[in-house]
């Protein structure tokens, strides 16, 4: 690892620990604008993160999603660092949805975002609308605002340097790949600390095989998450990501049903803090294309290999 | 606590020259491949393990003193992996490459060096390893194989069980007690046997495949010099759970069943329909993502770090994988007539019960697991 990345993700890590609780969640959930967290993000300078002129690219843009994503941190953050990144422009906030017809999809924040981004998949050009209009306002179902903003005439049209789709994709692999190590931290801390049978429930042995498969996921999902970042513009950089999409959300759906079985109860309570986890990453699993949709154009590269090219497609990934 | 964070490691560019010589090499030997599949322990040739040997693809991490190469981790990473997709026979000398050599350079006598290593990095001697009993298994401190010293070396009674290719092999590096009435961890000692010559009896085991790869191991008043005692008297628990990570995370963990999925590409052909292509996705993203997974083990193996519980995690999943993908490509296959898809199926699917009990089950390895998680 770096050093640069390693000092971004300690510093958001502690910033993130330090700010980020149960109180703000909720209040998010509401759909409040958490005006101190993003003050404290760009005061630090995150929101420029991957930026020309910032000597970071991707690399550290996604290591910080990451760590957003391992605290769930209520901000549109993956949206306004890549949209900086795209247009060279930097905003405080922005969303970035889909366009269909006259309206941009499910704009993360779109209510309250300065900035929209509208892409469509497969195409370089994206629209940006500065003064968002929101047509309908709604939510994932972990409770992120995921609004419709109008597709206005005056939206300006322009080229990105990049594959607008692949790289939200991979914001969404990065942001699992965080929740699934906080979910799994929540269980072993649940699971030392929860005593049944006059012990600690960590002491089972069947506790102990569920919380080991749920590393051997989340230390999976995490190092498909980093090839599919070290492969961003280079030429396997479509393979690597649907890998990573794939494998991440294969990993979601063992661990996160696995930490509510450790939790009982009180973790499907709204109260406990384990579900802002569990949601946003059954969310984000589907966004931006869901496991099958990314395992058909992986297989898709594949197949082109022919069965005597499958090996050395595999090995040719380093 | 445990990280559980794989480091991003690559090959480097001079393990990629390695890979086209290998492939070069295979090309050359396509006669000695006749193996459908890639499990390891799927074809005993010594022919062909002589010929590795003469590449210097044996032993390659060793000091050149021994016969080795003095190469890293990646390299033999590189080579390993290329022989096991070719489904190449290399069960012969695979045991001594990986484990039993490595337990030889790190506890072993100068003696035991100079005589075994050379050898084996020439591909011409063999080992197996002696360490389940018919009562022992998982709970492998409870061996009950006993030596007792006598003048000049030691007399061996006891069963051992599971041996892979002892009737094939020369040497089996064999767990004893050694301590009359020592219990678990202590008074346990690594003796070479020499298989062909002490005076065991080795009875071939048929396994549901109708194979004959794993055997029983008799001994009654086998009689061992002293100087087949690997290390001290009395430190083999040490030594035989060092040799465990070698033994966990190596590219032979998750390429059993590989053949297979190349037989579904093959199968699928041009014209796949969706769903097919979604399989193959699926296959091919766990794929990727173990290999990566296990050379970054390697990589972490070069850097001189403690890799037990990630080693565990490799195995762990690699093991599920190559027992569960064998299912997903058969349904995957179901509107395609292939006899070559079908017979390589056929016979992963008769080895797979086997890919989650040997080299540590999968009960034991959540145990390491957990033990790395803080949980123990």
């Amino acid at each position: 690892m770096s050093e640069q990345r390693d000092l971004i993700v300690d510093t958001a890590e502690r910033l993130f620990g330090d700010l980020v609780d149960k109180a703000m969640l909720d209040s998010a959930e509401r759909g409040d604008w958490q005006q101190g967290l993003h003050a404290s993000l760009v005061e630090n300078g995150f929101h420029e993160l991957g930026s020309a002129g910032s000597g970071t690219g991707a690399d550290e843009l996604f290591a910080f999603l990451e760590v957003a994503g391992q605290h769930a941190a209520p901000l549109p953050l993956a949206d306004t660092l890549i949209a900086n990144a795209w247009l060279g422009t930097i905003e405080g906030a922005s969303g970035i949805g889909e366009v269909d017809g006259d309206v941009v999809r499910d704009v993360p924040w779109g209510r309250a975002v300065r900035r929209v981004v509208g892409i469509t998949q497969g195409s370089r050009e994206v629209v940006v609308i500065t003064a968002p209009e929101v047509v309908r306002q709604g939510a994932n179902m972990a409770g992120e605002p995921r609004d419709d903003i109008a597709l206005t005439a005056d939206a300006q049209r322009l080229q990105v340097p990049v594959d607008p789709g692949h790289w939200l994709a991979l914001s969404r692999v990065a942001l699992m790949a965080g929740g699934l190590r906080s979910a799994l931290a929540q269980a072993i801390r649940y699971a030392t600390e929860r005593e049944q049978f006059g012990r600690p429930i960590s002491k089972f042995q069947a506790i102990q095989h569920t919380l080991a498969v749920m590393a051997a996921e989340v230390a999976a999902a995490g190092r498909a998450a980093d090839a599919a970042v070290s492969a961003v513009g280079s030429e396997r950089e479509e393979a690597e990501l649907a890998a990573a999409k794939s494998r991440c959300g294969e990993a979601v759906a063992v661990v996160a049903e696995a930490a509510h079985q450790v939790h009982g109860a009180i973790g499907f309570t709204h109260e406990h803090r384990l579900h802002h986890t569990t949601r946003r990453l059954w969310a984000w699993r589907d966004e931006f294309g869901n496991e099958v949709a990314w395992q058909r154009k992986l297989g898709a590269i594949v197949v082109a290999q022919g069965a005597d090219g499958v090996w050395d497609f595999v090995t040719s990934g380093r | 606590m445990s990280s559980l964070k794989l480091d991003r490691v690559g090959l480097p560019e001079s393990s990629e020259a390695l890979r086209t010589e290998v492939r070069g090499f295979l090309e050359a030997n396509r006669d000695s491949l006749p193996h459908p599949n890639s499990d390891f322990s799927s074809g005993h040739d010594p022919e062909f393990s002589a010929k590795l040997g003469a590449q210097g693809w044996i032993g390659m991490t060793w000091p050149k003193a021994y016969g080795g190469g003095e190469r890293t981790f990646f390299d033999r990473y590189v080579v390993t992996e290329e022989l096991l997709a070719a489904g190449a026979p290399v069960s012969a000398h695979w045991i001594a490459d990986r484990q039993s050599g490595p337990l030889l350079l790190r506890f072993g006598s100068e003696a035991q060096r100079a005589e075994y290593l050379p050898a084996i990095a020439r591909g011409e001697s063999y080992f197996s390893i002696g360490m389940s009993e018919p009562n022992t298994g998982s709970d492998l401190a409870s061996v009950r194989t006993a030596a007792r010293k006598v003048d000049g070396g030691w007399v061996i009674n006891g069963t051992k069980i599971w041996t892979t290719d002892a009737h094939r092999n020369h040497f089996m590096i064999t767990l004893v007690r050694t301590e009359p009435g020592s219990e678990r961890h202590a008074g346990l000692s690594q003796l070479i046997v020499d298989l062909r010559n002490d005076g065991a009896q080795v009875r071939p085991i048929r396994n549901m495949s109708g194979g004959e790869d794993f055997n029983e191991v008799v001994f009654v008043d086998v009689f061992v010099p002293d100087d087949r005692v690997v290390g001290e008297p009395g430190n083999g628990w040490q030594q035989v759970t060092s040799e465990l990570a070698y033994e966990r995370s190596g590219p032979e963990r998750f390429l059993s069943a590989f053949r297979v999925f190349v037989e579904l590409v093959r199968a699928v052909g041009d014209n796949p329909t969706d769903s097919e292509l979604a399989a193959v996705g699926r296959i091919a993203a766990q794929l990727m993502t173990l290999r990566r997974m296990s050379v970054s083990v390697a990589g972490m193996l070069e850097a001189g770090k403690e890799v037990a519980v990630e080693a565990a995690l490799v195995k762990e999943l690699g093991n599920n994988f190559e027992k569960l993908m064998p299912d997903m490509a058969r349904l995957a296959a179901s509107d395609r007539r292939s006899s070559a898809f079908r017979r390589c199926y056929e016979e992963t699917m008769l080895l797979s019960p086997s890919f989650t009990l040997r080299g540590g089950t999968r009960e034991i390895l959540r145990g390491v697991i957990a033990r790395g998680l803080g949980l123990r």
